[in-house]
C-alpha cells in the first residue's frame, strides 16, 4: 500500500518504527499514513514553511559551537511525528524509572553513603575516584529524598529487533524538554488534522512536576512556597532558550553567577529590593563553574561561597554535585549490575553491548575489531570525538587505536546499533531516517517520567550521528493514550 | 525582581522608544524638505544630528551631511548604538536576556521587528521607499508597545519596562525642541512655521495641537503642548507624570524615596511653569536643564534599582 502513487516509501534496512518487513504500516501508524496521503506537495511545502515561521517568529533557536556564520539556527521539527503505542511505552516507562532509581542509590551511596557498591565488588573503586564526574567535595552533601539526579535524559536505541536499549545516561545538565514541549505545540499548529486523530498523552504539565520535584529538595523549614531560581551560564549558552523557557514556564527567576550573593552560608539573589533568599537552585551550568572559589577560580559563571551553603544545607541544588560519576560511560557497563544490587530486580531495558577497554581481554578483542565498532570517549557528550568504525578511514582507525592503547580508561566500544528508521519528510518525499528518543525522568518524592521525549532524527541518509549539534533534526514524539484500537 | 532584569527591561523600553522617535524623525525631516524648499537640506539633516547629539560620531564616519549619509548613519549603521537597526537589535537582545518575564506575544513582536529590519533588501528599501521604511519601524514599535501593554500584568517589570520608555520618550523630546529652540520673536516667519510643523508631526501632534489652538503656529504653543500638556502623551510633562506613578508602584529601592522626591520636584516646576516667562527668560537653557535633570533621574534610577547587594569586587570568598 505504501508503494502506492500518493505516498511512496521505501523502508530502510533494519527496524522501521512505521512499517513492518513488508512495507506495510504497523497499526498504530495507520491513521498517520492516511492523514499524510491527503496533503498534496504544494499543501506540504505551505505547512513546512507555516512551521519554519513559528519557530523563528518564537525565536526557537540553537546556537551550534564552532559555527561563526550564524549565531541561531531555527529548530529543526520534522512534520511526521514518532507514535509509541501505550503497551510498549509502559514497558519502557517502568525500565527508565528503574534505572534512575538505581543510579540515584548508587550516586547517594557514593556521596553520603559507605560506597557499598564498590565495598561489595559491583564497581571498581579505581574507575570512581578517577571519573571526571566524581567531586570530592560533594562528599558528604545530602540530598532529600535523594533526588541527587533530579532530572535524567536517558538516551534509547532500538536495535535491529526493535528492542528498546539505553544507549547513554546524561545525568548532570541533560537539555531538550524544551523542544519537546515546542515541538508538541508547533505540530498541534501546523498538522490539527493528524494531532486530532490520535489520542496523545500530554505532556505541558512538565513544568508543574518540574517545580514540585525541585521545591521537595528545599531547606526543611522554608514554608510552602519556596523560592526556586534557574542558573544559566548566560546567553551564550547553546541551551540558553530552554533557560528561560523553563524559568518562565516554572514562574522562577533566570539567574546568572553574577545575580547570586552567599553571605553567613546562605543563598541570595540581588532584586530591585536588595538581597532575598533563595532555596533551591536549578543549574544549567557545570558542575566545576558552581562554584569558582572551589572549582575554578577564573570563572564568572558560578556562585562563591555556593559550597559553603550546600554544605549547611541552606539551599536545594538540581541536579546535585557530582552526578556526571553515574553517567561516566565507563560506569555504564556496570548499571545492570547496580540494578541488580540496589533494587534485587532485573535490568529492564537492556545496555548495548560495550567493552571495557582497560580490562586487557576485551582491549585486545575490541582492538581486533576497531572497524566494525563504535569506540566513544568516556567523558565526551553531545556525539563529539565518537568514531563510528565501518564509516572511519584506516587512517582515523589508527588515531583512534593509539589513543586507545595510550589512555584505555578514556575509551569505550560498542557494537554499533542499527538504529531504527522512521519516515522523515526529506525534499518533499517519505524517506527512511535514523532516530534515537531521549526521554525525560523526573526524581523527587517519587520518579515521573515524561510520556515520549525527545526523537532526535540523522538528517542525512544513512547517518546515525542524531545530535543537533551535529546537524541533527527532532520529532514530535507521542504516546497513545490507550491501547490503539486495530 | 532580580536587579540585573529590571535593568534590562529599562532599556529594552529605552531601546525602543529610541528607534521609534528616530524613525519618527527621519521621516518628517526627509519629507518637510520634500514639501518645505526654503529651508537647506544640508542645514536640516546637521540639525537632526544636532537633537541626536550625534554631530561628533557622525563625523567619524562621514565627511559629508547628506540626506544619504545620515539616512545610512542613523538607520542601518550597527557600529554605533544610535541607529534604528542598532537600537532594535539591543532592544531585542536585552529582552531575550529577560525573556522569563515577557509574553509571548511581547516577545514575538519584539524578535519579529528585529527579523524584518534584518531580512535583505533593507538598504533598497530604505533609498527607494524611505516613507513607508520609517512607518513600518514606527508602527512595528507601536505594535510591541500595544502587545506590552495588552499582556504583561502590572508589576514590576512592565514598570521598568515603561519607565524606560518614558525616560527616553521625555528627553528626546527636549532634544527635538533644543535644535531651534522656540524664540518668542520671529514667529511670523515661514521658515520657522515650517519647522514647527515638522516638529509637531515628528511627535504625532499636529492634530493634537489643532484641536486645541486651531491653525495658527507659533512657538509658545508649540511648546505648551509639547513640554507642559499634562494629555498629550508625548510631551514631557505627561511622561514625567507616568514615570512618577510607576515610580511610586515599584516595590522597594532603598534610595528611591529621593529619587521620587527628585522626579516630583521636577515635575512640580513643569506643572507651574509659564510659557511665556520660559520664553522671556530663553527656551533652550530651561529645555536642556530639563534634559539633564531627566537624564539624572535617569541615573538614579539605576543606582537605586540595579546595583543592589555588595559588588563581587568586595566580596570575600568563604573557605571551606
Amino acid at each position: 500500500m505504501l508503494a502506492g502513487e500518493r505516498l511512496p516509501y521505501e523502508r530502510a534496512f533494519g527496524f522501521d518504527e512505521a512499517v513492518d518487513s513488508d512495507c506495510r504500516p504497523r497499526p498504530h501508524y495507520a491513521a498517520l499514513f492516511e492523514e499524510l496521503a491527503r496533503l498534496p506537495p504544494p499543501e506540504l511545502a505551505s505547512r513546512e514553511r507555516l512551521r519554519d515561521a513559528i519557530f523563528r517568529r518564537l525565536g526557537i533557536t540553537f546556537a551550534v559551537y564552532g559555527d561563526s556564520t550564524g549565531v541561531e539556527r531555527t529548530w529543526p521539527m520534522d512534520l511526521v511525528p514518532r507514535i509509541i503505542p501505550a503497551a510498549e511505552w509502559a514497558v519502557v516507562e517502568r525500565g527508565l524509572a528503574q534505572r534512575v532509581r538505581a543510579l540515584n542509590l548508587f550516586l547517594d551511596d557514593i556521596y553520603t553513603g559507605e560506597a557499598a557498591a564498590i565495598r561489595d565488588g559491583i564497581v571498581p573503586r579505581r574507575l570512581v575516584v578517577s571519573s571526571n564526574g566524581f567531586v570530592r567535595e560533594a562528599v558528604g552533601i545530602r540530598v532529600s529524598h535523594g533526588a541527587r539526579c533530579l532530572v535524567a535524559g536517558i538516551d534509547l536505541v532500538r536495535d535491529g529487533d526493535g528492542t528498546y536499549r539505553v544507549l547513554e545516561d546524561n545525568l548532570r545538565t541533560p537539555s531538550g524538554i524544551s523542544y519537546v514541549l515546542e515541538n508538541r505545540a508547533a505540530l498541534a499548529r501546523v498538522m490539527p488534522a493528524l494531532s486530532a486523530r490520535h489520542r496523545i498523552r500530554p505532556v505541558h504539565h512538565y513544568a508543574s512536576s518540574l517545580l514540585s520535584s525541585l521545591q521537595s529538595i528545599a531547606p526543611k523549614a522554608r514554608g510552602s512556597k519556596p523560592r526556586v531560581v534557574v542558573l544559566t551560564p548566560g546567553i551564550f549558552n547553546s541551551a540558553y532558550f530552554e533557560h528561560a523557557f523553563l524559568a518562565r514556564q516554572l514562574g522562577a527567576e533566570l539567574v546568572e553567577g553574577r545575580d547570586l550573593v552567599v553571605e553567613n552560608h546562605n543563598v541570595y539573589a540581588r532584586t530591585t529590593k536588595g538581597l532575598e533568599r533563595v532555596d533551591v537552585i536549578y543549574r544549567r551550568v557545570d558542575d566545576s563553574f558552581v562554584d569558582p572559589a572551589v572549582f575554578r577560580p577564573d570563572s564568572m559563571l558560578g556562585v562563591p561561597g555556593l559550597m559553603g551553603a550546600l554544605r549547611a544545607g541552606n539551599v536545594g541544588l538540581a541536579n546535585s554535585l557530582g552526578c556526571g560519576v553515574a553517567d561516566d560511560k565507563a560506569i555504564y557497563p556496570y548499571v545492570p549490575a547496580l540494578i541488580r544490587y540496589y533494587l534485587n530486580e532485573d535490568a529492564i531495558l537492556p545496555n548495548v553491548d560495550t567493552y571495557l577497554l582497560w580490562e586487557p581481554d576485551q582491549r585486545e578483542a575490541a582492538l581486533a575489531r576497531l572497524h566494525e565498532l563504535v569506540m566513544k570517549p568516556v567523558a565526551a557528550s553531545g556525539g563529539y570525538g565518537i568514531v563510528i568504525g565501518p564509516q572511519a578511514t584506516e587512517e582515523q582507525l589508527e588515531i583512534c587505536r593509539k589513543e586507545i592503547l595510550c589512555d584505555p580508561r578514556a575509551w569505550i566500544a560498542q557494537e554499533l546499533v542499527q538504529l531504527s528508521s522512521h519516515p522523515t519528510f526529506i525534499d518533499g518525499r517519505l524517506e527512511p531516517r535514523h532516530i534515537d528518543l531521549r526521554p525525560f525522568v523526573l526524581a523527587g518524592e517519587r520518579i515521573e517520567v515524561v510520556p515520549g521525549g525527545l526523537t532526535r532524527v540523522a538528517l542525512p541518509k544513512g547517518s546515525f550521528i542524531v545530535n543537533s549539534s551535529q546537524g541533527g533534526g527532532s520529532k514530535d514524539t507521542w504516546v497513545l493514550a490507550e491501547p490503539e484500537v486495530h | 525582581m532580580l536587579a540585573r532584569h529590571a535593568e534590562d527591561l529599562f532599556w529594552t523600553g529605552r531601546y525602543l522608544e529610541r528607534a521609534e522617535d528616530t524613525a519618527r524623525l527621519l521621516d518628517v525631516t526627509y519629507h518637510g524638505l520634500l514639501e518645505g524648499g526654503a529651508s537647506e537640506a544640508g542645514m536640516a539633516w546637521q540639525e537632526v544630528l544636532d537633537a541626536l547629539q550625534l554631530s561628533n560620531l557622525f563625523r567619524a564616519r562621514h565627511r559629508h551631511v547628506t540626506a544619504e549619509a545620515v539616512e545610512a548613519f542613523l538607520v542601518l549603521d550597527e557600529s554605533h548604538a544610535s541607529s534604528i537597526a542598532a537600537s532594535i537589535g539591543r532592544a531585542r537582545e536585552n529582552g531575550r536576556n529577560v525573556r522569563e518575564h515577557l509574553s509571548t506575544e511581547l516577545w514575538e513582536a519584539l524578535n519579529s521587528t528585529y527579523l524584518e529590519l534584518r531580512a535583505e533588501g533593507r538598504a533598497e528599501e530604505l533609498a527607494a521607499h524611505p516613507h513607508e521604511f520609517y512607518r513600518r519601524v514606527r508602527s512595528r514599535c507601536q505594535l510591541v508597545a500595544g502587545a506590552a501593554a495588552e499582556t504583561m500584568p502590572r508589576l514590576d517589570a512592565w514598570r521598568f519596562l515603561l519607565l524606560g520608555r518614558l525616560v527616553e520618550r521625555a528627553e528626546m523630546t527636549c532634544r527635538l525642541l533644543r535644535v531651534r529652540a522656540p524664540r518668542p520673536v520671529g514667529d511670523d516667519h515661514q521658515d520657522e512655521i515650517h519647522y514647527w510643523l515638522v516638529m509637531l508631526n515628528a511627535v504625532s501632534a499636529l492634530e493634537s495641537y489643532a484641536r486645541r489652538f486651531g491653525a495658527e503656529i507659533t512657538p509658545a504653543r508649540v511648546l505648551e503642548l509639547l513640554v507642559l500638556s499634562p494629555e498629550f502623551p508625548r510631551s514631557v510633562l505627561f511622561c514625567l507624570r507616568a514615570a512618577e506613578t510607576q515610580l511610586g508602584a515599584l516595590e522597594g529601592g532603598v534610595a528611591a524615596p529621593s529619587v521620587r522626591r527628585a522626579l516630583s520636584r521636577m515635575r512640580a516646576e513643569l506643572e507651574y511653569q509659564d510659557v511665556a516667562v520660559l520664553l522671556e527668560r530663553g527656551a533652550e537653557d530651561a529645555l536642556e536643564r530639563t534634559r539633564r535633570g531627566i537624564a539624572q533621574i535617569a541615573e538614579r534610577i539605576e543606582a537605586c534599582f540595579f546595583a543592589t547587594g555588595p559588588s563581587p569586587e568586595r566580596h570575600v570568598y568563604e573557605s571551606i
